[in-house]
């Protein structure tokens, strides 16, 4: 059957922050169904609506512009499959917008984060400027020394505020609360309130679109 | 929103820190969210349990949305932390609170709990006291919160009666809103907490346990139970008697995590027509009443579209016996199939397993099957009157092997009244039969049969014929138990068995007086919760505390009661006559069975208190 790529901006703010990576394509799903639009699902014995996400978001941080993609059967208007979505949707998710995608989850790398925490601003500031922010990062395969410094781009920083690119995609992914793990290591003190924003995505020099 | 806010900032602070934390935010679809400026009563429904059980319960689900439809109340959820959540509310200082508005659960009106199994009791502690509301009832002052319980086990509320203000007994759809406008009234009035309990007791089905005395006998039993204060001689048990109208729910809230039973439920009919003399519910929750097949299929229908499940399930205590079962289920799967649904009926009863049903169950996908003999020979399953026979297991395990299937659960009891080692051994027999009969069946699929034998010990419940019997005691559990194994020479039979404590314990708070309330109380304070999980469960905690209390266990779980004594719970009336529980008890150790409802009218008496035609419409 022919079926239309379609991608979705979406937002998870809020207590939506708590739904794990593998909750959220449930209840995505379970949304979908609710809205009655005309989403293409796997053939087979147990037919699935298919979704997939661009990046995913660690448990317990937001998303401001968070992508996922699905096949219409039909052609709905962009504005009206957002609407119904969002009329399905947890309040703390909303769709933004509709689009055709142009870009690859693998054209995917970097994002950037606006970052609200209870560190102290000077010492946080401090240790931006250091000339290395070597922290351990564990992954599946096991832990490698990485240096944030070299990994981090447009920093700015306004009070509790810290605005940060970092890489992000399928092959490398630097998750910020790692900035905050050099934190609790440099200065020997946990930060008790951290909120991770993420904003936006980029492919290359650009919007990933 | 101003304390939403404030406070789902102090959870921020650790919920990362905890296993799932999205069972402790709310925020889901479906869960009600009202202006506390234009709310007047406020209910917290709390289910003494981890959100993942609570949520799968529907009975929570249907007063949720009954109470919530009235627009000036406003009811939420509420469930049982888990220890590490638990622990970093108490080291915080943050109280239980509801999942909608995250508000301290010690400001509602109401903190009303279900109670669906006895090891859930400790939890109602654990969870009033980390409410930051006292745990016994008479240090509670002022008129709210109003400290209630429903549900089944509170048939036998008396082993409660130092935590609760008011129990609500039976049906709850109308008893609940009228308590909440009883509230309303008194708050407006300005009236005293007493005053409130004296008033709510002249409502049908609300017992408030402070106005009644207990007299005991030299011997410990009960002598007798006096109201005072008007309240009512009997708490008679409500019910609702236009079943096909009363409220159902066309909405869930449907969880961001997965829970036990993730799908959408919906109930097909209440009671039971079968009277197997020791199921607590197929006697306390007569009459048996049906829901009409349009009124179903529209609620199926709302059900799955405002939720988006991909999955219903039937619920009731025996689906199998609805009147037009092959009918309701063809016209269920036109919709099931189409919408790609899948369609469960779990609580088929053996006898009821025809082609038909399996033919639509399995349409859409295939499930694993457990049936439930309960008793290894015919002659025990005719003392229980459990009317299904060896011929009856057979042919559904045929049909079931034919339909593709190669393991079968079979559930069975131990210790039933009467039973000899002759009985326990048809169990090893009957599972036996089962692997040879897939063999005999000649289209059977690839594959190695297996059954998994599961015997639970018996545990004799109020309100049945059995509320007289003494359980098994731990040597003839242990007896049983190895001469199973002895025999168990199939390794295609797998036999497990539930712990011995637990079901002692589950055995004396079900038959409980006002005196164990002492003893749940010492228990607790040691640190028991979560009872109904093996790796929390403390058995000599609660050994010590019945001794503290001076209480023998053997008197409330093991002994022999005659049909004269006063049973701690003779003042509440489940509809359902003594006389007619004596007679089946009766019956019982004759061998002989009773029909059926749908047969013949037994003479329980649920006919005439509810004027017979209820009854009649069965037929």
């Amino acid at each position: 059957m022919p079926s239309v790529n379609t991608r979705a901006f979406f937002s998870k703010m809020g207590r939506a922050k708590y739904i794990s990576h593998l909750d959220l394509s449930s209840v995505i799903i379970r949304a979908m169904k609710r809205t009655k639009l005309p989403i293409w699902q796997t053939e087979g014995y147990n037919p699935r609506t298919y979704v997939t996400f661009m990046l995913p978001l660690s448990l317990g941080q937001e998303g401001e512009h968070e992508a996922m993609d699905f096949r219409m059967l039909e052609d709905v208007p962009a504005g009206e499959i957002r609407d119904r979505l969002n009329a399905a949707l947890p309040a703390d998710i909303r769709v933004t917008e509709v689009t055709v995608p142009k870009d690859k989850n693998t054209d995917i790398t970097a994002a950037r984060y606006r970052i609200e925490s209870s560190a102290d601003p000077e010492k946080l500031r401090a240790l931006c400027e250091k000339e290395q922010i070597n922290i351990e990062k564990r992954t599946k395969k096991g832990s490698t020394i990485v240096d944030l410094k070299q990994l981090m781009t447009d920093v700015e920083l306004d009070g509790n505020v810290l605005r940060v690119t970092f890489p992000a995609g399928t092959t490398f992914n630097i998750n910020p609360s790692l900035l905050f793990e050099a934190y609790a290591a440099e200065y020997g003190e946990k930060v008790k309130r951290l909120r991770i924003i993420r904003t936006n995505i980029y492919s290359g020099n650009r919007e990933f679109e | 929103m101003d304390n939403t806010n404030s406070m789902m900032e102090r959870l921020d602070e650790f919920l990362l820190d905890v296993q799932k934390p999205s069972r402790y935010i709310g925020g889901e679809t479906g869960s009600v969210v009202k202006d506390k400026s234009k709310v007047d009563i406020r209910f917290a429904f709390c289910f003494p349990d981890t959100y993942e059980i609570g949520m799968s319960h529907l009975g929570m689900k249907i007063l949720y949305g009954l109470k919530n439809a009235v627009p000036n109340y406003w009811c939420e959820r509420v469930f049982m932390p888990l220890p590490d959540m638990e622990e970093q509310m108490r080291a915080r200082d943050i109280p239980l609170y509801a999942l909608e508005s995250l508000d301290p659960i010690k400001d509602f009106d109401f903190i009303g709990f279900t109670l669906q199994y006895e090891m859930s009791y400790t939890n109602v502690l654990e969870m009033l006291d980390l409410a930051g509301v006292p745990v016994l009832a008479s240090e509670r002052e002022g008129l709210a919160p109003i400290v209630m319980a429903g549900g089944p086990c509170v048939c036998n509320p008396e082993p409660l009666v130092d935590f609760f203000d008011l129990f609500a007994i039976g049906e709850g759809e109308e008893m609940n809103l009228e308590l909440m406008r009883l509230m309303e009234v008194c708050k407006k009035e300005g009236t005293t907490r007493q005053e409130f309990l004296r008033r709510a007791a002249q409502i049908e089905g609300i017992y408030v346990p402070s106005l009644y005395d207990v007299d005991y006998n030299e011997d410990g039993t009960v002598k007798s139970i006096t109201a005072k204060d008007g309240a009512p001689a009997k708490v008679r048990k409500r019910i609702i008697k236009d079943f096909d109208k009363v409220y159902a729910p066309d909405n869930f809230v449907v969880p961001f995590t997965q829970i036990v039973h993730d799908r959408a439920v919906v109930e097909v009919l209440r009671g039971c027509i079968r009277g197997c003399r020791f199921c607590q519910a197929g006697f306390i929750y007569r009459p048996y009443r049906e829901k009409q097949k349009d009124t179903i299929l529209a609620q199926t229908k709302a059900l799955c579209e405002n939720t988006g499940y991909d999955e219903v399930s039937l619920s009731s205590l025996s689906t199998g016996d609805y009147k037009d079962i092959v009918g309701l289920l063809s016209e269920l799967t036109d919709y099931t199939t189409g919408e790609k649904i899948n369609l469960s009926l779990p609580s088929l009863r053996i006898d009821r397993f025809s082609d038909e049903v399996l033919k639509k169950i399995t349409d859409v996908r295939k499930s694993g099957l457990t049936f439930a003999p309960e008793g290894g020979t015919q002659r025990i399953r005719d003392v229980i009157n459990k009317n299904v026979t060896e011929k009856n297991v057979m042919d559904s395990v045929r049909i079931a092997f034919e339909g593709g299937y190669t393991n079968i659960k079979l559930y069975f009891m131990m210790g039933l009244p009467t039973e000899t080692m002759e009985d326990v051994e048809g169990v090893y027999e009957l599972a036996k039969a089962v692997i040879e009969e897939f063999y005999a069946t000649p289209n059977h699929a690839k594959g190695r049969p297996g059954v998994a034998v599961s015997l639970s010990t018996f545990i004799p419940k109020p309100f049945t014929p059995f509320e007289f019997e003494p359980q098994l005691d731990e040597a003839g559990v242990k007896e049983r138990q190895a001469h199973l194994k002895s025999i168990n020479n199939d390794r295609k039979i797998v036999i497990s068995w539930s712990k011995y404590d637990l079901s002692l314990i589950e055995a004396v708070l079900a038959r409980g007086d006002r005196r164990t309330s002492k003893a749940i109380y010492a228990a607790w304070k040691k640190g028991c919760k979560l009872d109904g999980w093996d790796e929390h469960f403390k058995f000599d905690k609660w050994k010590e505390a019945f001794e503290e209390c001076g209480l023998d266990m053997a008197f409330y779980a093991n002994r022999r009661r005659s049909y004269e004594e006063v049973a701690p719970w003779s003042h509440i009336d489940m509809l359902v006559s003594r006389e007619f529980l004596i007679e089946e008890n009766k019956r019982a150790h004759a061998g002989v069975t009773t029909p059926n409802c749908r047969e013949k009218c037994s003479n329980c008496g649920v006919a005439k208190c509810v004027g017979g035609e209820i009854c009649r419409a069965i037929r």
